[in-house]
């Protein structure tokens, strides 16, 4: 447009510089000098016209910079004359762009932005499969053990490199005494990766072979500016994990926390107990990267091929089952389907408020043009440039746009921040998944791609509505803008009024789509809370005590038990104190096969499986669990007499749907158990909050001691003041053994619900957000409405209308607006929110009883938006009305 | 302000005139060369200082006449208190002492 234009300014010059030289080059004649010398001492006297031209083309250039300085300086000066507007405005984009972009940078990090790792596509998830036994399918995510993993290293010919990893936590028992999280790895397991140190060295690649020798550590980098102060001395440096000096070796660069997401130190797993490297005791997982030149399909099918490999030489003893092994590219398994799930519906969730907030504005700067018009109209007529006046206009909207998007981004980084900070061991689910998410989830950072597309977002609302009153400003004509009675300016109002309306239905519209999907939410996030766990932990400290395996003999197992109970439940505030392997709400633990010993003869390898837990025998008391039948087992029940258990109802339900099990006899296929006596019948405890409990059964950890367990603790005051008491009492009577995780019961409950917790509060977050700017927008329309038709209300009331008689008018047609958008709003909720239905617990993407809370609360705040409008519609002085413009 | 302050004598001049008009109001010291004034006049166009209508000569040929507007009026006001104010200054300097 300025090009067409200067070429223009340049013609014109050109036209003016030409007359200016005849008519000297005439005078010249005149006076008397011959026609050819005229015109040539014409040209000269003039001067050099590409000069000139240069000059004004320089000026032109200047005048366009300084131009649009004043326009911005307008611009500004219009903004801040109407702060509310300016103020809602920029709000508004600011919230639309902030989360949007926010969500985007957690989106991209999860789900497509390549892992953080150098060429991740060679890398690839190892499992092992286990295959279907009883009543349980093929498990092709199955981890491995040690000496597996040692196997299967030795044979392999595809992989560069490959190393083992588990999730741990250890207690820092040098100076500051601490929780952290950590990984158990095989020496290669950041070479693998493709990860330098950042300070000091990695393992060493003979470590996988040396067991009991000092052990060595990597820091994560976070830890040790956490910790050690980036003391860069650190290197050499010992720190104490659960008594055990560990020498600091290395750091990794800022951003790993593993392949877990959750560990501040990296351990080798050769110091783990003997008892933990068997090579049936499964706990790790396997990455590998692809040599050069294999390609995936190869490495699959080797990896399968090896697994019988790894099979035969390390069979399990107690049945014949052959397990083999499978392969994916590591990317496939970065986020559990789940999570992916819901940062897809969270990131819809927000682009919808962001369209909210495009429409709102819209209508705000429609209305503001609209408003302007007889202003813009009057200033044509006084001579004002119509690019210049259009100019302005689009200036406005843009730096409106721009400070939208500046807000945006503090937004969006106060977001982002708070999106990297989420604890994804806990609110993933992280460790019974080992979903790779969590890494990324950790390296949640502002994108700059994010950043480019808020802001180009942003200039492209700004460029939008601020045109698109520019352009119907510039082409009114005067006598139509003065004149509001024509029916060409009505017609003009009409058009705008009713794109509004139409922007008012749809953001209505999405908003009860959003408001939907986030009392779906909350009512499945009420129902999962409010689920009958089977045990009421309140007032419980729970931790975990690991008596070392292999310097305990098993038969000095229980007196040991007994005495740390003991001891506790002798603290003062201590009501109750008993042990169990596998908290409640933490997932399931152990499981195994039982068999039936008066029915007919089943291998047990292929019966069906069961959950079994140890437990201390006043467990069940401590714990409020109910026993239904039959008795508990008791003191009296220790190494010598009848072997006994304790089942729950699911496994009644299960196995003995139409007999009595009390008195009935099982064989288990863990914990020496062979034939063991059902003594009694408890209430069923959920392993997960979202799903029933499963057929369980409770072996008396003094008759089958298990070394691992976790100590409950009753207390008549605050679990958590007990925590040094407790720690105390165990170390006085079991010096040696490890204690750790110390959390009051509540806590690990809260744990179990934290996903859901999270995602509802951030879509209610973004529900009333939409609901608010919907809220905004009808207001603003409304207002409009009744400014427009002041002086036909101001005959109405002349006429005899009464003031509630208008109010009813403009509410009702406000009313036919929102109903019109809500039911739009229904029936697009009710089309989108089954994607919601895996999230929800116990309750239909389609229940009836959110649908009506959330049209109420529209309804509600709407009324309320319109009313107030309306009400000043009903004040309208009929004599002033009349007599206004 | 040499061309707000010509344009402010007359009611619209054109390139040529304007030229003239300069020479004859300086008597004859100022001599510029007669096309140095339009980028000036661009300029001034361009701030709305000056407007321009193209119409026609006496000879009937095609010509843009330039005239003060009100905004023009008030920067030349401008200019020329300030003008005033610092050449007072330079006097006050150059008086002996």
């Amino acid at each position: 447009m300025f090009l067409v234009r200067r070429d223009r300014m340049a013609a014109d010059l050109e036209d003016e510089m030409r007359l200016h030289v005849a008519l000297r080059a005439e005078s010249l004649q005149r006076a008397g000098v011959p026609e050819g010398e005229a015109r040539v001492a014409a040209r000269r006297r003039f001067g050099n016209r590409t000069t000139i031209q240069q000059e004004s083309h320089d000026m032109w250039g200047m005048i366009g910079i300084e131009q649009l300085a004043q326009d911005v300086r307008f611009a500004m000066r219009g903004l801040t004359r109407r702060p509310a507007f300016t103020a809602v405005a920029v709000l508004s984009l600011a919230i639309g762009i902030g989360a949007t972009t926010a969500l985007f940078s957690a989106t991209n990090a999860l789900l497509f932005r390549p892992l953080p790792y150098a060429a991740p596509d060679e890398l690839m998830k190892v499992t092992l499969v286990k295959p279907p036994r009883g009543d349980r399918p093929a498990d092709d995510q199955s981890v491995w053990s040690y000496p597996k993993f040692l196997t299967f290293r030795a044979a392999q010919r595809v992989f560069s490199e490959l190393a083992l990893y588990g999730p741990d936590r250890f207690r820092v028992t040098s100076g500051e005494v601490e929780s952290i999280g950590a990984e158990s790895v095989s020496a290669t397991y950041l070479r693998t990766l493709g990860i330098a140190p950042a300070l000091g060295n990695d393992f060493d690649r003979e470590l996988d072979t040396q067991f009991g020798v000092p052990g060595v550590a990597v820091l994560s980098y976070d830890y040790w500016v956490r910790r050690f102060n980036r003391d860069s001395l650190v290197i050499g440096k010992t720190i104490d994990l659960n008594r055990d000096p560990f020498v600091i070796i290395g750091v990794t660069p800022p951003g790993f926390r593993g392949l877990t997401g959750q560990a501040d130190i990296f351990v080798p797993i050769t110091v783990q107990p003997a008892t933990r490297l068997t090579a049936q005791s499964h706990s790790f997982w396997l990455v590998a990267r692809r040599a050069a030149g294999v390609a995936t399909p190869l490495a699959t099918a080797e990896v399968k091929r090896l697994g019988v490999v790894v099979n035969d030489a390390h069979p399990n003893d107690w049945d014949k089952a052959k397990w083999g092994a499978a392969s994916e590219p590591l990317d496939n398994a970065r986020v559990a389907p789940l999570v992916k799930r819901s940062v897809l519906v969270l990131f819809a969730a927000v682009a919808l408020v962001l369209l909210i907030t495009c429409a709102n504005v819209a209508n705000l700067l429609l209305g503001r043009a609209r408003a302007r018009q007889r202003e813009m109209a009057i200033r044509f007529a006084m001579g004002a440039n119509r690019t210049r006046v259009a100019r302005l206009l689009l200036t406005e909207g843009l730096l409106l746009a721009l400070l939208g998007g500046a807000g945006g981004v503090l937004v969006a980084w106060f977001g982002v921040r708070a999106l990297a900070s989420v604890n994804p061991a806990t609110t993933l689910r992280v460790g019974q998944s080992g979903a790779v998410g969590a890494i990324a989830m950790s390296s949640i950072s502002l994108d700059w791609v994010a950043l480019g597309f808020a802001f180009g977002v942003a200039l492209v609302i700004g460029a939008a509505f601020g045109l698109a009153p520019a352009i119907g400003v510039t082409h009114s004509s005067l006598a139509d803008a003065l004149k509001t009675g024509s029916s060409e300016a009505k017609r003009g109002a009409g058009r705008t009024l009713a794109g509004r309306r139409v922007l008012v239905i749809a953001e209505f519209a999405l908003a009860l789509v959003l408001l939907a999907g986030s009392g779906l939410m909350i009512r499945s996030l009420g129902k999962l809370l409010a689920v009958d766990t089977g045990f009421d932990g309140r007032d419980v400290l729970t931790v975990r005590l690991s008596v070392a395996g292999d310097t305990v003999k098993r038969e000095s197992v229980p007196p040991l038990f007994t005495d740390v109970l003991e001891r506790i439940a002798a603290l003062p505030g201590v009501a109750d104190a008993s042990l169990n392997n596998c908290p409640p709400l933490g997932g399931a633990c152990n499981s195994t096969n039982i068999r039936f010993l008066n029915r007919s003869e089943v291998d047990i390898a292929n019966s069906p499986s069961v959950g079994v837990d140890w437990a201390s025998p006043t467990w069940f008391a401590t714990m409020h669990i109910p026993l239904k039948r039959g008795r508990i087992f008791s003191a009296a029940d220790r190494a010598g007499t009848q072997q006994v258990v304790v089942v729950n109802e699911a496994a009644v339900r299960k196995f003995w749907p139409n007999e009595d099990p009390i008195g009935k006899h099982i064989e288990l296929g863990m914990g020496g158990l062979k034939d063991a006596e059902v003594i009694g019948i408890v209430g069923d405890v959920r392993r997960r909050a979202d799903s029933a409990a499963t057929a369980g059964v409770y072996a008396p950890v003094y008759q089958s001691p298990f070394t691992d367990m976790t100590v409950f603790v009753r207390a008549t005051v605050d679990p958590a003041s007990l925590g040094g008491a407790v720690r105390r009492a165990i170390h006085a009577v079991a010096p040696s053994s490890v204690v750790s995780d110390m959390r009051p019961m509540r806590d690990r409950a809260a744990d179990a619900t934290a996903r859901a917790r999270f995602s509802a509060v951030l879509l209610t977050l973004f529900a009333f957000t939409a609901l608010l700017l919907a809220a905004i927008g009808v207001y603003g329309v409304m207002s409009l409405a009744v400014a427009t038709r002041t002086r036909e209300i101001g005959i109405r009331i002349a006429l005899g209308a009464s003031g509630a008689h208008v109010q009813r008018l403009i509410v009702g047609e406000g009313a036919a607006l929102v109903a019109i958008g809500g039911a739009v709003g229904v029936a697009g909720a009710l089309a989108t929110t089954r994607v919601l239905r895996a999230l929800l617990f116990d309750l239909s993407p389609f229940d009836p009883g959110t649908y009506a809370g959330v049209v109420a609360v529209v309804a509600g705040a709407a009324l309320v938006a319109i009313w107030i409008p309306a009400r000043r519609a009903s004040r309208v002085d009929p004599l002033a009305a009349t007599r206004a413009d | 302000m040499l061309i707000l302050s010509t344009l402010a004598r007359s009611d619209a001049l054109h390139g040529f005139e304007f030229a003239e008009a300069i020479q004859l109001a300086s008597s004859d010291v100022l001599h510029l060369e007669e096309g140095s004034p339009y980028p000036a006049l661009q300029r001034m166009l361009i701030k709305s200082w000056i407007s321009g209508t193209w119409g026609r000569t006496a000879e009937n040929g095609r010509a843009r006449y330039y005239r003060l507007t009100p905004a023009g009026q008030r920067q030349f006001n401008r200019e020329v208190a300030d003008y005033t104010t610092v050449s007072a200054a330079i006097v006050r300097i150059l008086r002996p002492a």
